[in-house]
């Protein structure tokens, strides 16, 4: 304390004694700092969350559009001298008849519809089809074949409209925009508005969105969503099937047995950067390994799926991690104390009370995974693959299809605005699947939630 | 010093400089202090003793509103500083906190340079007008929290780089930077070994000169050593205040008595 | 006998030799359970495992190398070039399960008009079946239903053979229990590999295609050239800058969106805001991070792109040509990555001790200037470690950029202007049916390459100063 005296020595000036009831220049112009700052934290999260509803307005905006679908209500005149001239019922022999003959009953049909309306057009008949789906004969020919005895009656359809008078109907495509198109002409919907009045073309719930195969690049009123969701589904079950018990034996390992060394610490640092390294890096390696390497088929959800393993395989280690971290030590203390094995006390004792981390951490990294679509782009789950059902169970996991997310890619690629409603409206289905997922870890976190 | 002073140390005052009536404090639906009133001597040492939880820090905390920062607690009755009630609506606790200025539990220097650390207060409120002033504010509160002989060479080095006494010293040093009128010392030795708490308990004795200190501490030793006034806390009550040497030798409260004797605490 | 049935198989043994291990423990120790060292069931999975392990690694390598060995057999029947083979042998396996699925005698099966007929199973053939690969496939139909036999009956001894070996051992003084724990330990330590096994596969993957793309490209011309041309008639230009500077630019302008929106917000929810907005803001700003990439890549697409264009295009300010630039990608990652940013500053944040912020406040300083001045400088270098996180994340974000950057590679200061990265080049070089051994595919390894290694060292980097840091306050 040598300079304990110095201190003493210092005269002391007496603060000024200024009344703290009232606010001096410096501290209101401090204040006034203190609000702007404030301001701007409260504006930047408030920005934050406008894009959040700017992003999910512009997906239920554009989207909302693919979950209903414009039809045509035509009485169509099923001929048997042109179906079954024999009149057999022989689904064999019908069968012989291509779309081009049923192509001929919807163009009389829709013909006799515009004259029995008393719609004015200069269009021919042959011209007028082009408001239909050029699916549509193809769906009528489905139809005919699963019930013969439908030959030689008059039945009313509801066929698809093509895409361009759909997006008419809800608000896409306006005259303007037709006017250099090659598949339709605005004199056409001049049509299609005289049909509308007259109750043969409206609009009603898509389903086959919900649960079709994708169309070709010419017919985007057919495509759907369901076979990509097929296939996302086989790969969760992959996902599923591996990474968790992977996941969850690494875990423990790590956590309860590892002993402190190199190899240990390798694990570590390994685990940390591979949840951190590009998933289109992991989608090269599923392409080298599975496919250049292993020959496993090509666009399989099999190889997409373990390819979302290894994506998946660090969350769901960090996060068993440290739901088993959580679990405090004195009830393996307990179980060792009453002479039961290490491994004992892990599995019966310590494993049971971090299954609900592990359930969560588990669900989180499959909705990550299912969202996630570059990886698939590398081993060919885009492009026109999810065309069938798959035949079976094994099929489902060996035979080419897509994925939900990649399915959507594809769509948008297409650069076809009706492609793009099929896109946004897939983001809705995809959405919707990651919030129930969400929601299901959020449950069971609640549910079985426990503080030591 | 020695206990032996204890009974010669002048007890005169001033003037009161804090004077607290009927303070109640509430966290949420605990009832932290109950009906708490206290005059504060202008340039003495007052001393808050009690066992652990018993309110002396939250006390405290609330002389210069420092549990505003709190979101559950919830102050009622009426504390003046100089004659001003410092819950009062006009008061900006930026303004009050100047005034009256705090050292904390643990000696927690921020991670900055020591000089940094005492210029800290000085700069927010505007006490320097220039770099010059500002060296002379930095030296003078570094020697009066005897820390400038140790501390003149390493001025930019960090302040977390120094012993726990040291840095607790220029914790205090800092609290002092910004000239306040009272200094709060929450627990300020109890993380420091006997030799930093003896020099700065020698640094307290010498403050009182020009500031009113009042110090929570949970050792009867220290109290005795450093204060002339000293308050015991009980469970939320203030249950006997009044000059140490009374307090410590003739008590008039059973459970001080209890206390001081070690029965209870 | 198909892999199914064999695999259910050995399950079937394994089970017996649970419930005969069992038994054959408790007769042994006269039904007295005090007498043997274990639990019964524990001598049940002493003998389920050691028919489990081995013969189920015996069928996984089997089945991983059979192909290999097949091939090795079969090529010699092909005639071809090199680089041909590898073609050809893809086309004489699809031949070959064309047959078994055709399922007729495959000495009786002509050439002529087999692609079509193929066809109607589903098996699809690039080119006509010649007369050589027809005689391959069946070869290899042959040899393919010969090794399915031996593996059939090798698994079934291993399986025999182990059961009958580790029930033999069985006495009751057998320390089963400790056996069967040291076998599962060694599952788990194998399950803990797989990430090891990830990396490795990852590393080799990439040098092996990155050391052949290097053999018919330059490496000097990879890594120092200006224009990226590739075109598959040959003659590509295959420089990495252009895709460098595309990817460095987006990912700049994506932080400079991200980082103040993150590190703001983070410290307006922890510092000021009430619990009750925390409660929900927080969330409601996570499910910005749980959205899907391909989701953020649709939004640049058709909703941010041409919103910009509206404003800084022709009819606008005239800057922009069309709605894919460089700040279309960068705007919608800096969006993506607000709230990476935040829950990562937030944690370092909430990490400063309390102690710092009363020291600060107790001086009278104002909450803004606690954080300016003390809480920001102390988190520094926590928050410097989240920074580079998210860049690393926005060097390997791939959707965005391939449908909202733009295809073409250059070298443009010009922010308005398409772009492209190296994860976007990553994906159209690789996408397709494509001839693996063409420098234009190969080079998608190196840019993979090239990829991976910055995005290690910048994550290395930044999880080694986010744990110093930690440690710093802990």
């Amino acid at each position: 304390m040598t300079d304990l005296p110095a201190a003493g020595a210092i005269p002391v000036t007496p603060s000024p004694s200024r009344s703290i009831l009232e606010t001096d220049a410096r501290t209101r112009a401090r204040n006034r700092a203190e609000a702007r700052f404030r301001a701007y934290g409260l504006g930047a999260l408030l920005v934050g969350l406008i894009f959040l509803v700017l992003l999910l307005g512009s997906i239920l905006w554009n989207g909302m559009g693919a979950f209903t679908q414009t039809q045509v209500t035509l009485p169509i005149e099923l001929l048997e001298s042109e179906l079954d001239p024999e009149g057999t019922r022989d689904p064999a022999v019908i069968g012989e008849v291509s779309t081009f003959g049923y192509n001929d009953l919807i163009e009389a049909s829709l013909a006799r519809v515009v004259a029995d309306a008393g719609v004015q057009t200069e269009l021919d008949a042959g011209d007028l089809t082009d408001i239909l789906s050029s699916g549509a004969a193809a769906q009528l020919r489905e139809a005919v074949l699963a019930d013969p005895s439908l030959v030689g009656q008059t039945v009313t359809f509801d066929l698809l409209a093509a895409s361009r008078v759909d997006g008419y109907v809800k608000g896409r495509v306006t005259r303007e925009s037709l006017a250099d198109d090659r598949n339709l002409s605005p004199v056409h919907l001049d049509v299609v508005d005289q049909l509308r009045d007259a109750g043969f073309v409206s609009r009603g719930l898509n389903l086959d969105f919900i649960t079709g195969a994708d169309a070709s690049e010419k017919r985007p009123e057919e495509a759907g969503i369901g076979v990509a969701m097929i296939g996302s589904f086989y790969m969760m079950l992959v996902v599923l099937g591996l990474s968790l018990p992977l996941g969850v034996a690494a875990s423990i390992y790590l956590e309860e047995f590892a002993p402190k060394n190199r190899l240990t610490d390798l694990i570590e640092v390994n685990i940390a950067n591979l949840a951190a390294v590009p998933s289109i890096v992991y989608g090269i390696l599923g392409l080298a390994v599975f496919i250049q390497f292993a020959h496993l088929p090509q666009s399989a959800p099999l190889v997409g799926g373990l390819v979302l393993t290894l994506l998946t395989l660090p969350t769901i280690i960090i996060a068993t991690r440290a739901s088993l971290k959580a679990v405090p030590p004195s009830i393996r203390d307990a179980a060792l104390g009453v002479g039961a094995s290490k491994m004992q006390a892990v599995f019966h004792h310590v494993l049971p009370l971090a299954v609900p981390g592990i359930m969560t951490g588990t669900i989180i990294g499959m909705a990550h995974a299912l969202g996630e679509t570059a990886p698939l782009l590398l081993i060919g789950m885009v492009g026109f693959v999810a065309s069938n059902y798959p035949g079976g169970v094994v099929e489902g996991f060996t035979s080419p299809n897509s994925a939900m997310p990649a399915q959507i890619y594809e769509w948008a690629k297409r650069a076809d605005p009706a492609f793009y409603e099929r896109a946004w409206g897939g983001i809705i289905v995809l959405l919707v699947f990651l919030l129930l997922m969400n929601l299901a870890a959020v449950l069971v976190r609640r549910r079985f939630e426990r503080r030591w | 010093m020695n206990d032996m002073r204890l009974f010669e140390r002048a007890a005169a005052v001033d003037g009161v400089k804090i004077r607290a009536q009927g303070v109640n404090v509430h966290y949420g639906a605990a009832h932290a202090l109950k009906d708490v009133s206290v005059d504060i001597g202008d340039r003495l040492v007052t001393a808050f003793i009690g066992p652990s939880g018993c309110g002396k820090s939250t006390f405290l905390r609330c002389l210069n509103r420092m549990n505003d920062t709190i979101p559950a607690a919830r102050v009622t009755g009426t504390i003046a500083l100089d004659g001003q009630d410092i819950y009062d609506r006009r008061v900006d606790p930026v303004q009050l906190r100047a005034k009256v200025g705090m050292v904390f539990q643990k000696p927690n220097p921020f991670p900055k340079s020591i000089y940094d650390n005492v210029a800290y207060g000085p700069k927010i409120h505007g006490l320097a007008k220039n770099r010059a002033e500002l060296d002379e504010i930095v030296e003078k509160a570094l020697r009066r929290a005897a820390l400038w002989t140790e501390a003149k060479d390493r001025l930019q080095s960090p302040g977390t780089g120094l012993s726990g006494g040291q840095q607790q010293r220029l914790c205090i040093a800092r609290a002092i930077a910004t000239e306040p009128e009272v200094l709060l010392m929450d627990e300020p030795c109890s993380a420091l070994d006997p030799i930093a708490t003896a020099q700065v308990e020698e640094l307290i004795d010498e403050l009182k000169q020009n500031y009113s200190v009042v110090i929570v501490t949970h050792s009867m030793q220290q109290a005795a050593r450093v204060s002339q006034r000293t308050a015991f806390f009980h469970l939320g009550n203030l249950v006997e205040y009044g000059e140490t040497g009374q307090i410590f030798t003739n008590p008039s409260d059973p459970r001080t008595e209890s206390y001081i004797s070690g029965r209870i605490g | 006998m198909p892999l199914g049935w064999l695999f259910l198989l050995v399950l079937l043994i394994a089970a017996l030799g649970y419930a005969l291990g069992r038994r054959r423990a408790l007769a042994g120790a006269g039904g007295n359970l005090r007498a043997m060292h274990s639990l019964p069931g524990a001598y049940g999975w002493n003998v389920a495992m050691a028919v489990l392990i081995p013969s189920l690694i015996m069928l996984a390598l089997w089945t991983a190398l059979a192909p290999f060995v097949l091939d090795r057999m079969v090529a010699p029947l092909m005639a071809g070039q090199e680089g041909e083979i590898s073609l050809l042998m893809s086309d004489v396996r699809r031949v070959a399960d064309g047959l078994v699925r055709l399922g007729e005698d495959v000495s009786s099966v002509q050439a002529e008009g087999l692609r079509d007929r193929l066809a109607e199973v589903g098996v699809a053939v690039g080119q006509d079946v010649s007369d050589a690969t027809l005689a391959a496939a069946a070869r290899y139909d042959v040899l393919s239903a010969r090794s399915g036999w031996a593996l059939t009956v090798l698994v079934l001894a291993i399986a025999l053979g182990a059961a009958a070996w580790s029930l033999r051992r069985i006495t009751p003084g057998l320390r089963a229990r400790n056996e069967v724990e040291t076998a599962i330990q060694g599952l788990l330590i194998a399950a803990a590999l797989v990430a090891i096994a990830t990396t490795v596969g990852i590393v080799l993957a990439l040098i092996s295609n990155t050391i052949r793309f290097f053999q018919v490209y330059p490496a000097s011309d990879f890594f120092f050239g200006a224009t990226w041309s590739p075109s598959f008639g040959g003659g590509s230009e295959l420089g990495i800058l252009p895709l460098v500077w595309g990817t460095l630019y987006i990912s700049a302008i994506a932080l400079l969106v991200a980082v103040p929106l993150g590190l703001l917000s983070a410290v307006y929810l922890s510092e000021y805001a009430s619990k009750r907005v925390r409660a929900w803001a927080k969330p409601m700003l996570e499910v910005l991070a749980g959205i899907p990439s391909i989701v953020y890549g649709l939004f640049a697409l058709l909703t941010v792109g041409p919103a910009l264009l509206v404003v800084f295009g022709d009819g606008g300010l005239g800057w922009m040509q069309g709605g894919t630039a460089v700040i279309t990608a960068g705007l919608v990652m800096g969006i993506m990555l607000i709230p990476f940013v935040s829950s990562l500053s937030d944690d370092i944040i909430n990490a400063v001790p309390q102690a710092m912020r009363d020291g600060s406040l107790g001086l009278g300083a104002t909450p803004s200037e606690t954080i300016r001045q003390v809480v920001l400088p102390a988190a520094l270098p926590g928050i410097a470690g989240a920074v580079l996180l998210a860049a690393s994340r926005a060097i390997g974000e791939t959707m965005i950029v391939v449908l909202g950057a733009g295809a073409a590679a250059r070298l443009s200061l010009n922010p308005f202007e398409a772009m492209t990265t190296i994860t976007a080049k990553i994906v159209s070089q690789l996408t397709g049916d494509q001839d693996f051994t063409s420098p234009e595919a190969l080079v998608a390894f190196s840019l993979g390459m090239t990829l991976f290694v910055v995005t290690l060292c910048l994550n290395i980097l930044a999880l080694w100063i986010v744990r110093r840091y930690r440690e710093q306050y802990e």
